[in-house]
């Protein structure tokens, strides 16, 4: 089963009696849930406030952000389980995004209710803030879709009018009869221009205002003069009209602004990890001394909190406990916990690793440094891509040159045949639209992103793309990403007659503190639950965890770092090693297997001439023994998270653009630092939220697709541009002249328009389904003989 | 040519309604999730009438 939704799917089919074949099983008993009390806390009207909207005097709204949904079955069991409840109204669910929008009767069914139900079918729910920027964006991409809509039906109903006058022309068609079709031009041109090309002209305002010239204000004055002329010449009744042409100049440039739209959401969604890393409830201290779960958004400054152990700081705050340690992977990238004394700083969204611990609160809300982070991935997201922004200045510069051009123009006729300035001006004003150049980029960047996401290959920052196609490296990790993340315990071996029971135990006591794959293997091997007197427990970045257990100091990790520098059999050396301060205890050897793709993908990118770097964290022998097997000529073994991000640097000032590929939270570092960062999507949550581009299902073939995919839009992009400037420079001086009729004028302008939408088509066509057929058994699909850390 | 009197106040008149209906669309949520719809055909688990 691929995720909750489809297994309790099918145990409900099982329930309704189609079940016959499946073996018979117990339905899961509802999860003995943590979650089910926070739920509780919903109750509150004063946290709830927050997150459910008044549609009326008893219609509550909600936005859920749900873990968890991965596919259509999904969204089938959320909208039926909540739907089947009594006072819930409606139920919509984004697979996508990954929301839920409730809408129920306060009268019947409570909040909590939902989130308990939610949580009964196995998704964990989070209120998203009612006032939040989904509403903000819903409106812009509603308002965005009418624009576009009323700009396309008025330029076909304008050019159906514009060509039954161009055809009249031809004939002999009554000055009565054009008169009434220019007049009704305008009247289906007059909408498209107040309406739906308002965003340019308060675009160009705007800028005026800010005394800057953006791609808004030419294009706002071209749309204005051409209209402005068109109509005088209907009320005027001579020369000629072109409501056609602006409705349709309208029409593209609004296009290509709605595709770069939906570009931007989509990658919003991807990022909203970043919402579910502060929690939403706090233990506030009351003045009696006892602590009382509170709605984050009323702590204030001041206020004395209690942090459970694994619990997620809610606030930033001073430390009031004698010691602890807390994980802060999301400022330092670096899953190691670091150890905090009474009156250190600690930030919100950090983990704490022991507790419980008290502290006071310094910063709420939106001062917190993880509120200052979420601001900036914010805005490095709707920033719009550098490609597109490049873009769109490239044709800025042109209109202003247009608008010069047909200055110079009207000026010139003016001198030899007034009677011909203006309207020879205004041709050159319609056949230089820049339509063709507003669309090259986002129609073969939407193109690209679409072709990208069916290969499984999710872009979040569009600016990837051209990095993508440009970078020369491929740094990959090795643990969890060139192989399978799950390891599994192959081999023990034990020292001085200590029983092997007796050293899993303690190793597996150990390894429950970590959460590298290693020591989850090693946890995973021994089921007991153990009650051993476990303190001073210490996670090194790298190497290993150290613990006191029933007053003996242990270490568990790389050979070096478990022995502390005492000597050892070589043949040891690669092993996990369980030791105390005499010496080793026991020796852990790791089967580990590369993911099925692997080898494709690795002999795919080579075949593209990039060179292929693996870092690993892991004993040399084993990164040896995987990067033969690779054909991997350069890699490096027992590197720390800060010596990859070294190598990383070495190389990009030795000017190789390089393309790093990580799972853990560890490889933050590294990705950050990269040209393109890829991560994994079955990796940290932290990990994908700061990539570039996050790969489904581990897929790392699908890369070197998504690599040509990346260099064909940038090739497609150069040509549209190229295209659209040559147009633009035959056409313009046979305007000029006076040689172009208002019907060639619109036709060249949305022919032009087509060609570059057309081209762009051309991107990720033909292969539209590779990966499938890779995902066949590949001989590295057997369990790699060697050991692993 | 007085056919053009009937035939384009029609034609504008499917205009407008052709804009209206779109707009009541959009304003009623059929556009704000293009991606969800498009995927539910496709799952082949049989649904039943009434959920348990």
């Amino acid at each position: 089963m691929c995720c909750q939704g489809c297994r309790a799917a099918a145990e409900w089919i099982e329930q309704l009696g189609l079940g016959d074949y499946y073996e018979l099983r117990t339905a899961p008993a509802p999860k003995p849930d943590a979650a089910d009390a926070a739920h509780e806390a919903w109750q509150d009207t004063d946290s709830a406030r927050h997150v459910i909207r008044e549609l009326s005097a008893d219609l509550r709204e909600t936005l859920l952000l749900v873990e968890g949904v991965r596919c259509t079955a999904c969204v089938w069991l959320i909208e039926r389980s909540l739907g089947a409840m009594p006072g819930v109204m409606s139920v919509q669910v984004n697979a996508v995004a990954r929301r839920a929008r409730v809408i129920w009767q306060a009268s019947r069914i409570t909040l909590p209710q939902l989130l308990h139900a939610l949580s009964r079918t196995g998704y964990r729910a989070l209120p998203l803030d009612a006032s939040g920027l989904d509403d903000l964006r819903r409106r812009e991409s509603r308002d965005a879709l009418k624009r576009l809509v009323v700009a396309g039906f008025g330029a076909m109903q304008a050019m159906m009018y514009a060509t039954a006058i161009y055809l009249g022309a031809a004939e002999s068609l009554d000055a009565s009869t054009r008169d009434l079709l220019r007049w009704l031009g305008l009247l289906v041109a007059t909408p498209v221009v107040l309406y739906s090309a308002r965003p340019f002209f308060t675009g160009a305002l705007r800028s005026l205002k800010a005394r800057r010239v953006g791609m808004d204000v030419p294009v706002a004055l071209a749309i204005a003069a051409v209209y402005a002329a068109s109509l005088l010449e209907a009320v005027r009744g001579t020369g000629e009209v072109y409501f056609d042409s602006v409705s349709m100049f309208v029409f593209f440039l609004l296009t290509g602004r709605y595709l770069e739209m939906r570009a931007r959401h989509h990658a919003r969604d991807l990022t909203d990890a970043l919402a579910r890393l502060t929690p939403a409830f706090a233990e506030r201290e009351t003045p009696d001394g006892i602590f009382k779960r509170v709605g984050i958004h009323e702590l204030r400054v001041g206020d004395r909190v209690r942090v459970p152990e694994g619990g997620i700081i809610p606030a930033d705050g001073v430390l009031l406990t004698e010691r602890c340690r807390v994980d802060e992977a999301l400022l330092s990238g670096e899953s190691a916990p670091v150890t905090k004394r009474r009156d250190d700083p600690v930030i919100a969204g950090s983990v704490l690793a022991d507790g419980p611990v008290v502290l006071r609160v310094e910063r709420v809300g939106a001062d917190t440094a993880l509120a200052g982070i979420t601001a900036l991935v914010g805005r490095a997201h709707a920033e719009r891509p550098r490609l597109q922004v490049a873009g769109e200045h490239a044709a800025g510069r042109f209109v202003a040159r247009v608008l010069t051009v047909t200055a110079v123009t009207a000026a010139v006729w003016a001198v030899f045949d007034p009677s011909r300035a203006f309207t020879a001006a205004v041709a050159v004003l319609v056949i230089s639209c820049p339509c063709a150049f507003a669309l090259a980029v986002p129609a073969a960047l939407t193109r690209a992103l679409g072709a990208m996401a069916r290969r499984g290959v999710l872009v979040v920052k569009p600016d990837a793309i051209q990095a993508l196609a440009e970078c020369t490296h491929a740094l990959f990790d090795k643990t969890g990403t060139l192989t399978e993340a799950t390891l599994s315990l192959a081999d023990v071996r034990t020292f001085d007659g200590v029983s092997h029971d007796g050293a899993l135990r303690l190793a597996a006591t150990l390894a429950r503190q970590s959460r590298h794959p290693a020591a989850r293997a090693i946890a995973a091997a021994h089921p007991a639950i153990d009650t051993a007197d476990i303190r001073e427990v210490m996670t090194h970045a790298g190497a290993g965890v150290s613990a006191t257990i029933d007053g003996r100091v242990l270490r568990l990790g790389r050979s070096d770092f478990a022995l502390a520098g005492k000597p050892l059999a070589r043949e040891f050396e690669d092993a996990v090693l369980l030791a105390d301060d005499r010496g080793p205890i026991a020796a852990f050897r790791m089967g580990e297997r590369l993911r099925p793709e692997t080898c494709a993908a690795i002999e795919a990118l080579q075949a593209q001439g990039l060179t292929v770097l693996i870092a690993s964290g892991d004993a040399p022998v084993k990164v040896a023994a995987i990067a033969a097997r690779l054909s991997v000529g350069i890699w490096r073994g027992r590197m720390l998270p800060a010596e990859k991000l070294a190598w990383l640097t070495d190389l990009r000032a030795a000017g190789a653009r390089v393309l790093a590929v990580g799972d853990g939270v560890n490889d933050a570092p590294v990705l950050a630092g990269a040209d393109v960062a890829i991560a994994l999507a079955d990796g940290a949550e932290l990990t994908q939220a700061c990539s570039d581009i996050v790969l489904k299902g581990g897929r790392l073939d699908a890369i070197a697709a998504a690599r040509e995919i990346a260099q064909r839009t940038l090739a497609i992009v150069r040509q549209n541009q190229r295209w659209a400037l040559y147009y633009n420079f035959s056409a313009v001086p046979l305007a000029a002249l006076g040689f172009v009729p208002p019907w060639l004028a619109a036709l060249g302008m949305s022919l032009s328009s087509l060609a570059v939408i057309l081209n762009a088509l051309r991107i990720g066509r033909g292969d539209a389904r590779p990966g499938r057929a890779s995902r066949s058994p590949h001989p590295a699909a057997e369990p790699l003989a060697g050991p692993a850390t | 040519m007085n056919i053009l009197l009937l035939l384009i106040p029609l034609s504008l008149a499917f205009l407008a309604g052709a804009v209206w209906v779109f707009f009541w669309a959009v304003n009623h949520g059929q556009f704000d999730d293009l991606d969800t719809p498009g995927l539910l055909p496709l799952d082949d688990i049989s649904r039943p009438e009434e959920p348990p």
